[in-house]
C-alpha cells in the first residue's frame, strides 16, 4: 500500500454544553485513511458524527463549545494538520483539501456573483489578478457543465437552481485543483435526477484531476455507486470499514447490516414484515451520553451480556480478506455462531 | 441657484434613466420620495461646491449696515438677516460648512462603529464583552452634554476636532447594529465555506460577513447623516458649535430668531435648509435600503 494522502487516527472532537448536561462526545476515537486518488464514503445516520469529523480535518470546528483531544491526529501528506499555525492551515485549506457543503442554497454568499466566489480561492492562494481569476472561473463552470460559462460567471447565487448552485459550489471547491476534496452530503439537498448529475459530475472531475474524495452521505445508493471503500459510523466511532464491494457483499457489523436491510430495493420486494420498509428500531442516542459497552447494544438484535458490559474494539473480519482491509466494531467476531436470524 | 435646481433635475433624470434597467434601480425609484430626495440632495451638495458662482454675495459682506432685515426681494433672494449679510448666500456657504461636517462626522462614526461592531460579533467571548460594555458606557452618556463640556473645556477649539467629536461620539448604534448582523451572519454556512476556501479572518469579514450587512450600514449612515448635521446645527445655534462669522445653518438661526417679529426669513430658510436635507437623507437611506439588498429580488 502507499503512502496515504490523509491519516485520522484516535480524531477526538468533543463539545461541552452550556447547561451542564455534560460533555458530547460526537466524534470518539475515528481512525481511517485516505490513499491519494480514492473514494472514501462515510455512511451513517444523523448524529453519528460524520459532519463533525469532516469539518475536524480543516478545524472548522467552532470553538467553544467544540474541541479536538489532545491525542488526536490528522496527518495531511506528512503534516499534522492539528498542530498547524493557522497561516499553514489557510493555505492548505481550499488550495490542497476543499470542501463542498450540504446545503448549496446557503453555502454560497448571496451578495457577490458566484464568478467572484469562484475566483476568491484562486485569488487567495495562486495570487492571480482579477482578470485571470476570472478567466479561471469561466472555465471552472465550463468544466463542472454549466452552460453559457461566460454569462453565467456574472449571476448571483439566488439567480440559479439548486443544482447550478452546487455545481458551483463544486467549481468554488476545485478551482486549486485540491489533492482531497470533502464533499459533505452533497447530494441531499437535490433531486433525485439532478443528484446522479452530480454525482457523475464528481467522478468525472475525480477522474480528470486524480483528487481523492471523501463522500459523506446516510444513502448507501450513492456510497454503492461511487466510492472505492467504506467506512461506517455509529455514534462517533467508526463500527466497520471496508472496500465498497465486501461492505455489501457481508455486511458483518449489525448496524451495517440494518442500513442495508432499510435501503427499499425495486428487484426484491422485502419478504420480512409483510412488505413493509425495514428499518433499524430506536435512535441513535444523545452525544453527551452514549450507552455503556457497545454503543449499538440497545439497537442490536444480536446483543448479549458482552455487548452490555464491554466496548468492542476494531476486529479483523477474517474470511479471505487482507488483513486490516475489512475491520469491524463487534463481539460477534469472536463468537460468530450468535449470528442467528433476526428473532 | 436655477443652474443649480436644472443640474440637479438633470441628476435625477439621468439616474433615473440609467438605473431603470437594473433590478436595484428599478426598487430605488419605486419609492415616491427617492426621486425628489435625490433632487434636494444633488441640489444642495451642487451649491455647497460651487458656492463663489452660486453667492452673489460674500458671506461676510454687511451689505447695508443701516437698513439690515431686507425681506426676500429680486436683489436679495432669501432677504437680509439683522447684521445686513443676504441669507441666501449664507444658505449657499453654510451648505459647505453643515453638508460637510454631517459627511465627515458621519463617516467617522460609521467606519469606528462597523469595524467595533464587525471585531466583537465576529470574535465574541472577552472581545465582545467588553467592546460593548463600552458601548453600553457611550450609549449612557448624554452626547450633547459630552459634546457642551468638550466645547467649554477646550476655548476655540477648532472646526475639525469638533467634527472628530461630533462622529467620535455617535458610533455606538452604529455598531451595536454591525455587531448584531455580524452575529447572526458569521453563523451562516457561506462563512464557513469561506473558512474552508482558506480565507483568513479579515478576509471573511470584510468581504464575507460587512457586505452582506451593507444594507443596514448604509441605511444607518444616510440617517445618521442628519442626525449629525442636527447636532451641529444644536451646538451652533447654542453657541457653542462653528464660531459665529463662519455661516452655519445652526448658527444662521441663532443670528436669526431673536428678530423672527420682524425678519422671519433670516431664521426660516436655514431652518428650512436643515428640514430639507434631513428629510432627503431619510428618503434616499429608506429607498436605499430596498435597493441594496439583493435577497428581495423584484417580481
Amino acid at each position: 500500500m502507499t503512502e496515504p494522502l490523509l491519516r485520522v487516527r484516535d480524531l477526538k472532537t468533543y463539545f461541552v454544553t452550556e447547561q451542564g448536561s455534560g460533555t458530547a462526545r460526537a466524534v470518539d476515537g475515528v481512525s481511517f485513511e485516505v490513499q491519494p486518488g480514492e473514494t472514501l464514503g462515510i455512511v451513517g445516520e444523523s448524529g453519528c458524527g460524520k459532519t463533525v469529523t469532516s469539518l475536524s480535518i480543516l478545524r472548522l470546528i467552532p470553538e467553544p463549545p467544540g474541541h479536538i483531544r489532545p491525542g488526536s491526529f490528522i496527518e495531511f501528506e506528512g503534516r499534522n494538520l492539528l498542530t498547524l499555525e493557522p497561516r499553514d492551515l489557510r493555505a492548505i485549506r481550499g488550495n490542497q483539501i476543499a470542501m463542498i457543503f450540504q446545503e448549496p442554497m446557503t453555502s454560497l454568499n448571496p451578495v457577490f456573483t458566484v464568478g467572484d466566489q469562484i475566483a476568491e480561492a484562486a485569488i487567495v492562494h495562486q495570487r492571480l489578478s482579477h482578470r485571470a481569476a476570472r478567466t479561471r472561473a469561466i472555465e471552472m463552470l465550463r468544466l463542472v457543465g454549466i452552460p453559457d460559462p461566460e454569462e453565467r460567471v456574472d449571476h448571483y447565487p439566488h439567480q440559479m437552481s439548486g443544482g447550478m448552485r452546487q455545481r458551483v459550489m463544486i467549481a468554488m471547491a476545485l478551482v486549486c485543483h485540491p489533492k482531497l476534496l470533502i464533499a459533505d452530503e452533497p447530494t441531499t439537498a437535490l433531486d433525485v435526477t439532478i443528484q446522479a448529475q452530480i454525482l457523475e459530475l464528481l467522478d468525472r472531475l475525480q477522474a480528470e484531476l486524480g483528487m481523492a474524495v471523501i463522500l459523506i452521505t446516510h444513502d448507501l445508493g450513492v456510497v454503492a455507486g461511487s466510492a472505492d471503500r467504506v467506512v461506517v459510523m455509529y455514534a462517533g466511532q467508526v463500527v466497520e470499514q471496508a472496500p465498497t464491494a465486501a461492505l455489501f457483499a457481508r455486511p458483518l457489523h449489525p448496524y451495517t447490516e440494518g442500513l442495508l436491510a432499510s435501503v427499499p430495493r425495486l428487484d426484491a420486494p422485502p419478504a420480512r414484515e409483510h412488505g413493509r420498509l425495514h428499518g433499524i428500531p430506536g435512535q441513535v442516542p444523545a452525544a453527551t451520553a452514549w450507552p455503556e459497552g457497545c454503543r449499538f447494544h440497545p439497537r442490536c438484535p444480536y446483543a448479549w451480556d458482552r455487548c452490555r458490559a464491554e466496548a468492542p474494539p476494531l476486529l479483523d473480519a477474517g474470511g479471505g480478506a487482507e488483513p486490516g482491509t475489512h475491520t469491524v466494531r463487534c463481539w460477534l467476531l469472536t463468537d460468530p455462531r450468535r449470528r442467528t436470524p433476526h428473532p | 441657484m436655477g443652474g443649480a435646481a436644472v443640474l440637479a433635475l438633470a441628476v435625477v433624470a439621468a439616474l433615473r434613466r440609467r438605473v431603470r434597467a437594473t433590478a436595484p434601480g428599478r426598487r430605488f425609484f419605486r419609492h415616491p420620495t427617492a426621486g425628489p430626495g435625490v433632487f434636494v440632495l444633488t441640489f444642495f451638495v451642487t451649491i455647497a461646491f460651487a458656492a463663489p458662482v452660486v453667492a452673489p454675495y460674500p458671506p461676510y459682506y454687511q451689505i447695508d449696515i443701516e437698513h439690515p432685515n431686507h425681506p426676500p426681494s429680486a436683489q436679495f433672494l432669501l432677504g437680509t438677516d439683522p447684521l445686513s449679510r443676504d441669507v441666501w448666500s449664507r444658505v449657499v456657504y453654510g451648505a459647505r460648512v453643515s453638508l460637510g461636517i454631517g459627511a465627515v462626522a458621519m463617516l467617522v462614526a460609521a467606519s469606528v462603529g462597523t469595524a467595533v461592531g464587525a471585531v466583537a460579533g465576529y470574535f465574541r467571548r472577552w472581545v465582545d464583552t467588553t467592546l460593548m460594555r463600552l458601548v453600553d458606557v457611550g450609549l449612557a452618556m448624554p452626547r450633547i452634554f459630552v459634546l457642551l463640556m468638550a466645547v467649554a473645556l477646550w476655548e476655540h477649539i477648532a472646526l475639525w476636532v469638533l467634527v472628530l467629536l461630533i462622529g467620535l461620539t455617535g458610533w455606538f448604534g452604529t455598531s451595536r447594529l454591525v455587531r448584531a448582523e455580524v452575529l447572526s451572519l458569521r453563523e451562516r454556512e457561506f462563512v464557513a465555506a469561506a473558512r474552508a476556501l482558506g480565507a483568513g479572518a479579515g478576509r471573511v469579514i470584510f468581504r464575507h460577513v460587512l457586505p452582506n450587512a451593507a444594507a443596514p450600514i448604509i441605511v444607518s449612515a444616510a440617517l445618521g447623516i442628519g442626525h449629525m448635521m442636527l447636532l451641529e446645527a444644536g451646538l451652533s445655534f447654542l453657541g457653542m458649535g462653528v464660531p459665529s462669522p463662519t455661516p452655519s445653518w445652526g448658527n444662521m438661526i441663532a443670528d436669526g430668531w431673536h428678530k423672527m417679529a420682524v425678519a422671519w426669513w433670516s431664521a426660516t430658510f436655514p431652518g428650512l435648509a436643515i428640514s430639507l436635507v434631513v428629510m432627503a437623507l431619510n428618503a434616499v437611506g429608506d429607498a436605499l435600503r430596498d435597493a441594496l439588498d439583493p435577497r428581495r429580488e423584484a417580481v
